[in-house]
């Protein structure tokens, strides 16, 4: 438990903050959205102390932040939101995470459960040979050098130019898919070897495909607005920047690491190393960010493109050219934003832009139900235009495989009517729904803190697990 | 140094694997990814026991064909010397799909570390996607060496 929970204050009936006081280092309060159920959960780790951390970051203003599904990761907990105010504010890379615009997306199929009927295994079993996952793994886009430098500066757009993704794909992408900036000599040629083969890749851990039913909506003049109905099938593609974004982020943490004692800057953990977004180290992490930040887009482009290919062949030409994207959006990324009179650096390490109108998607966990939502004005006034990313773990991955084996776990899902792939039974394991908070629970503080509301919630019908 | 002679069998799952006299390493409890804590008799050791600990990660049933990589380093932090040490074999596992498995060659003199890993190549079975700085340790206590690192998974 954090030394400083005894120090938590309750602001209202969802947020929380540990004052600035609570330790000398602290520039900053730090703040959680939870109820009181959420929090005790919450204290079981040392992702409080993490926040703490991130309060120290120079440059930080208002508050370090987290979102209800927060748990403890490295250096930002996961969850966490960092808003640095420009020019000299700090960018950490650690404030991203390695998996670097790790983020979802979602497609709407013109078909409902009904209508799919038994082709649903197909679909699935399709999908899951379309899309390589697990550890490594090729993916079916091969691209020359130079092929690979014209993802990083333009992202999905490079790929459409190869047939790979519709136009109005871009038009459903968060910051349509490119971030500007893009410096391709702070990619680093190690970064370039991992990633030059990955795209189209899911890769391992907690990323996935899914195919799932809208069982309710919420709002259904926002959900016609996404072009979502009650009944339809969705799928939700979670996936990164794969092995370039790793190799980016672990080259400018070290960067970094060495950089903060010329800048005076003392931290309470390496991890969070950092240097002002305006220095020369500073500013080739964000052109390195920016390139890693648009391979991820492309690669959830490559898989959706592999989606409707498998969708095509299951359910024939016309449902896959009627299958739209809904949207995409990072919730590992940091990005430059004003907010009142200020230019901030926004970090979301595990959480989500959430704009007005917005759509934001929070998956729950293998087995439950993921949400659709619309940002809110309360997002912009209370936490940087941010809702959060997921249901946020609970148990760490050895207790989960202590729990269950991934083939009991197949077993019980498969018998819940929901067709799993996953190449590996362990890692099905350590994905196991209890082994993460309730998502309904976390969908319910959001929208009561008026950072996103309620727009549509779908549940599973296949899984394919990286 | 010579190559270690007790690399034991990586058992899927423990949370505890001991090297009488040599070295160990654990896993402890975190709730978004790996920590791993090493305990050894020198300096080496820490090396060599997180050496062991990716391989337990990362042991698949492949084809397990022989293959061998050399491995340089250099910086005179010796924490982050381990770090590099690990973010090797994160590399290796990806882009050659090779698991370590012993050190036939091993020298750390100063700032530099070299060695050379005899492994597999296998579909490692656990993405390791960087070695992390945080809570990052390597320190000597009273004649026995402790080395902390947390992986991202």
């Amino acid at each position: 438990m954090s030394s400083s929970t005894s120090e938590l204050v309750r602001l209202d009936e969802t947020l929380w903050e540990i004052p600035a006081s609570a330790r000398r280092d602290m520039r900053v309060p730090a703040r959680v959205f939870a109820d009181r159920e959420l929090l005790e959960a919450i204290v079981g780790d040392r992702s409080l102390q993490q926040l703490e951390n991130v309060a120290t970051l120079p440059g930080i203003v208002e508050a370090a932040i987290a979102m209800p599904d927060i748990h403890q990761g490295y250096g930002f907990p996961v969850g966490g939101v960092a808003a640095t105010e420009l020019p000299d504010g700090v960018v950490s890379p650690g404030g991203v995470g390695y998996d670097i615009n790790c983020g979802v997306r979602l497609l709407a199929l013109p078909l409902s459960e009904a209508e799919l009927g038994p082709r649903r295994e197909a679909l699935v079993h399709e999908i899951s040979r379309s899309v390589p996952a697990g550890a490594g793994k090729q993916g079916r886009v091969h691209l020359t050098p130079a092929e690979l430098d014209c993802v990083l500066v333009d992202g999905p757009q490079a790929l459409l130019r190869r047939g790979i993704g519709r136009e109005d794909d871009l038009e459903h992408t968060e910051s349509r898919g490119r971030l500007d900036g893009a410096d391709l000599h702070a990619v680093s040629p190690r970064a370039r070897e991992r990633g030059s083969d990955q795209l189209g890749t899911m890769g391992a851990g907690n990323h996935f495909v899914e195919l799932q039913r809208v069982e309710r909506l919420y709002d259904t003049a926002a959900a016609a607005g996404f072009g979502l109905a009650e009944g339809g099938l969705t799928v939700l593609i979670h996936s990164g920047s794969r092995g370039l974004g790793h190799q980016v982020c672990s080259d400018h943490v070290r960067t970094m690491d060495a950089a903060m004692i010329r800048y005076g800057i003392e931290l309470p953990d390496r991890q969070l190393a950092c240097a002002p977004a305006s220095s020369p180290e500073g500013g080739a992490y964000l052109g390195a960010m920016a390139a890693a930040a648009n391979f991820a887009f492309a690669n959830r482009q490559a898989i959706a493109h592999a989606v409707r290919g498998a969708i095509e062949r299951v359910l024939g030409s016309a449902v896959a050219a009627e299958t739209r994207q809904v949207y995409d959006v990072a919730h590992n990324i940091a990005k430059t934003e004003r907010h009142g009179d200020r230019e901030l650096l926004v970090h979301r390490k595990g959480a989500t832009r959430a704009f007005p109108g917005q759509a934001v998607f929070i998956p729950g966990s293998m087995g439950t139900a993921s949400f659709v939502l619309a940002g809110e004005r309360g997002a912009l006034e209370r936490s940087f235009g941010t809702a959060c990313h997921g249901a946020g773990r609970a148990l760490s991955r050895t207790a989960a495989r202590r729990r269950i084996t991934g083939g009991d776990l197949r077993r019980r899902l498969q018998a819940e009517g929901i067709v799993v792939r996953c190449p590996s039974g362990a890692g099905l394991a350590e994905e196991a729904p209890f082994a993460y908070k309730d998502v309904d629970r976390v969908v319910e503080v959001v929208q009561e803190a008026g950072l996103a509301r309620r727009v549509a919630r779908l549940v599973p019908l296949g899984v394919v697990k990286g | 140094m010579s190559a270690a002679s007790s690399v034991a069998t990586p058992m899927a799952g423990s949370l505890l694997v001991l090297h009488p006299c040599r070295w160990m390493h654990r896993f402890i409890e975190h709730t978004g990814e790996i920590q791993v804590e090493l305990e050894a008799a020198s300096e080496v050791g820490i090396f060599e026991a997180a050496l062991e600990a990716f391989a337990e990660l990362a042991s698949a049933d492949g084809d397990r064909e022989p293959a061998s990589h050399r491995i340089e380093l250099a910086t005179p932090d010796r924490a982050l010397l381990l770090a590099d040490w690990l973010n090797e074999f994160v590399y290796l596992a990806e882009v050659a799909d090779f698991v370590p498995g012993t050190i036939t060659a091993f020298e750390l003199v100063g700032d530099q570390l070299r060695a050379t890993v005899a492994g597999h190549r296998d579909h490692p079975r656990q993405l390791v996607k960087a070695v992390t700085l945080n809570d990052l340790e390597l320190t000597e206590v009273d004649g026995r060496w402790h080395g902390r690192v947390v992986l991202d998974v």
